[in-house]
């Protein structure tokens, strides 16, 4: 199975040949990976050099934690690649987002009316959890759509709290 | 003397207080919110009791609930711990009122500490040198503020009197800003303490904040344990601590203990306490503040100086004297603490919430863990972010960030984010390898990017991991979906069951 792997903006050629051979980029290396416990830590020996990372599931994207660094990573395989390709450039056109609460907590205030412009960057909300407070800004160009809590109210983990357009 | 301890708190510090407790043979009495009923310290007390649901304020902020559940319980003693009732004299008042021993200093001692402006007054005339800025304890007016200001100098910070943790506190940087700055100082200072006075500081440049630990029994005996480096902070929370700090000469140490010392004595002080410094680049200090109370990062101080700081506390509010003098006190090797919050270093420093599935700890030579969680612990939003303290001690302080550098790649923690990363890049940071730094560093000069940057990657296997994981979860679907179709169609199983039942 051969997919198109990006890190942090770099692109690798991985296939997975069998259980024991991956082939990077055209290089075949030697692999032993296991996920520890079931758990999202994973194992993985390459050429007899042992590392372990962890993998955080992103909506699109997986994030992988090696030696305290974070990387930034995308696998498609062949068809998610064309259908990409075939829906024309993804990111410019995905239009609204929605400003999901990451994590439980006290909405302290609403920053932004519906309908007000705002530009990437701007902080559309104040949420308090553990006894911190958090700006959360936006993260395109755009127009304030439906605003759905407000100052006081509490929000579980993955609410839509309002959206820019 | 009291036989059985009340702790009036939960997480880390409980389990650090019943420790002691265990090996002073003293029984315990836990109290929990709703939210804790499984945590560490409730599991390993004598007794808990149930105080309320999970927001602190209806658990363990209820004062008058926790000596009603001391004097049910037979307990003698109250200990505090840090946060919540730690620094409350009124709480402290009741507490004696109700016949118990408050495992910490006196109501008065509390209540004029916590008032910064009659602190500072206290301290000036003690002796002690204190930041420049606003004297005496009078409320000033936005008007005499304003005339004030060019005197001390820009810049300076506004600071609320019943000030802590960061709130009420602005900077300003001209006269130009100084109302709308006073304002909104005023106003945050006003719902966080319900009261809205403030006084002016100079802002002190390039400065470290090191703080003593003193120790004074009922007896007026008062002796310090030498310093603990607190510099790295980020928005007035310190994330890191070291002890002894690479800034200070022995000269500077004896003399700022010293002065802590005197400060103890000024408001007769006594169980622990911990006197806050600003040390200027010419190794001038000046008094910030007192805290009546247990620090978060005892432990740094306690393996320097081979002193259990909790067994003291507990001992000098049994009525006894202080077992050590100044003579006694020496530093042995270097000692540092990470405290490890719930907190995504790659996202702003983002809390995190949710279910800990897995935790593996440090363990080894010199590595000593203060934590309330566990594989299996829920993290709520209702308490802060610090799950532990991952605390080392080496000969020196090269070995001692070694053996940090070692016990931080051990840790483990899944289900949450944690700001492990965060110190890791630390512990490659020249700048603090050199111990060349200053409490501005972290929120202004650190870069965890910059840093990592050309230090060895591994884009390859990161590559061969997030490729394999995603591999693994398309067969994992694929084969849900093919056992599905081979699965006995369910008319089948229907008619089976038909049979059996009739």
């Amino acid at each position: 199975m051969e997919y198109i792997t990006t890190i942090d903006g770099k692109e690798f050629q991985v296939e997975i040949i069998d259980k024991e051979h991956v082939s990077v980029n055209g290089k075949i290396v030697e692999v032993d990976f296991e996920s520890v416990r079931s758990q999202p830590i994973f194992s993985l020996i390459v050429d007899g050099e042992s590392y372990e990372a962890y993998v955080y599931e992103g909506e699109d994207n997986l994030e992988v934690l090696i030696k305290g660094r974070l990387y930034n990573s995308q696998v498609e395989d062949e068809r998610e690649r064309r259908l990409r390709a075939a829906a024309g450039s993804s990111k410019a056109i995905s239009g609204t987002f929605y400003l999901k609460a990451p994590m439980p907590g006290l909405v302290v205030s609403v920053l932004v009316e519906e309908g007000q412009e705002v530009k990437e960057g701007d902080v559309l909300l104040i949420l308090e959890s553990m006894k911190m407070q958090n700006e959360l800004k936006s993260p395109q160009d755009g127009v304030v759509g439906r605003i759905q809590v407000s100052g006081g109210d509490s929000v579980e983990q993955r609410q839509k709290m309002l959206s820019v357009e | 003397m009291f036989t059985k301890v009340l702790i009036a708190n939960r997480g880390e510090i409980a389990v650090r207080i019943l420790r002691a407790c265990r090996e002073l043979g003293i029984k315990t009495v836990a109290v929990y919110s709703t939210a804790d009923r499984q945590a560490l310290h409730v599991r390993y007390a004598t007794e808990a009791y149930l105080l309320g649901p999970a927001p602190s304020s209806e658990s363990y902020l209820k004062g008058d609930k926790i000596i009603e559940i001391a004097l049910k319980s037979g307990a003698g003693a109250i200990h505090p711990g840090y946060g919540f009732l730690a620094e409350n004299a009124a709480f402290a008042q009741e507490v004696e009122d109700a016949g118990l021993e408050f495992i910490g200093p006196s109501p008065f001692a509390i209540s004029s500490m916590g008032d910064k402006a009659i602190a500072r007054k206290i301290m000036l005339e003690a002796g002690v040198p204190v930041v420049p800025g606003t004297k005496g304890t009078d409320r000033f007016s936005d008007e005499e503020l304003l005339k004030l200001a060019p005197e001390i100098g820009f810049p300076l910070l506004i600071k609320a009197t019943a000030g802590g943790g960061g709130k009420g506190m602005r900077e300003v940087k001209s006269i130009e800003e100084m109302p709308s700055a006073l304002n909104s100082a005023r106003g945050e200072a006003m719902s966080a303490f319900g009261e809205d006075n403030v006084y002016l500081e100079k802002l002190l440049l390039g400065a470290r904040h090191i703080e003593i630990q003193i120790l004074a029994d009922k007896f007026g005996n008062v002796i310090h344990l030498n310093e603990r480096e607190c510099s790295l902070q980020r928005r007035h929370q310190k994330l890191l601590e070291e002890a002894p700090s690479p800034a200070m000469t022995e000269e500077l140490r004896e003399r700022m203990g010293e002065v802590a010392v005197q400060a103890a004595k000024a408001v007769g002080y006594e169980s622990a306490g911990t006197i806050e410094c600003l040390v200027d680049k010419d190794k001038n200090f000046y008094f910030l503040e007192m805290n009546t109370r247990l620090q978060v990062e005892h432990p740094i101080t306690e393996l320097v100086t081979g002193v259990d700081i909790v067994m003291e506390q507990i001992r000098i509010a049994r009525g006894r004297q202080l077992s050590l003098a100044q003579e006694d006190i020496k530093i042995n090797g270097a000692a540092i603490e990470c405290r490890i919050n719930a907190e995504d270093p790659h996202n702003n420093f983002m809390p995190s919430t949710g279910h800990i599935s897995h935790a593996v700890l440090p363990t080894g030579p010199g590595v000593r863990i203060d934590t309330g969680v566990y594989s299996g612990t829920e993290i709520t939003p209702y308490y802060d972010s610090m799950i532990s303290k991952l605390i080392v001690w080496g000969e020196n302080r090269a070995q001692a960030i070694l053996r940090m550098r070692r016990a931080l790649a051990e840790y483990r923690v899944v289900g949450v984010r944690t700001n492990i990363p965060f110190h890791q890049t630390m512990m490659d940071s020249h700048r603090f390898l050199g111990g060349r730094y200053d409490t501005r560093f972290v929120e202004e000069e650190f870069d965890m990017e910059e840093i990592s940057e050309g230090k060895e990657t591994h884009l390859d296997i990161a590559a061969i991991i997030a490729t394999l994981v995603k591999h693994e979860q398309t067969e994992r679907s694929a084969h849900v979906v093919r056992r599905n179709a081979r699965d006995t169609s369910n008319w089948k199983w229907l008619s089976r069951w038909e049979r059996l039942s009739k």
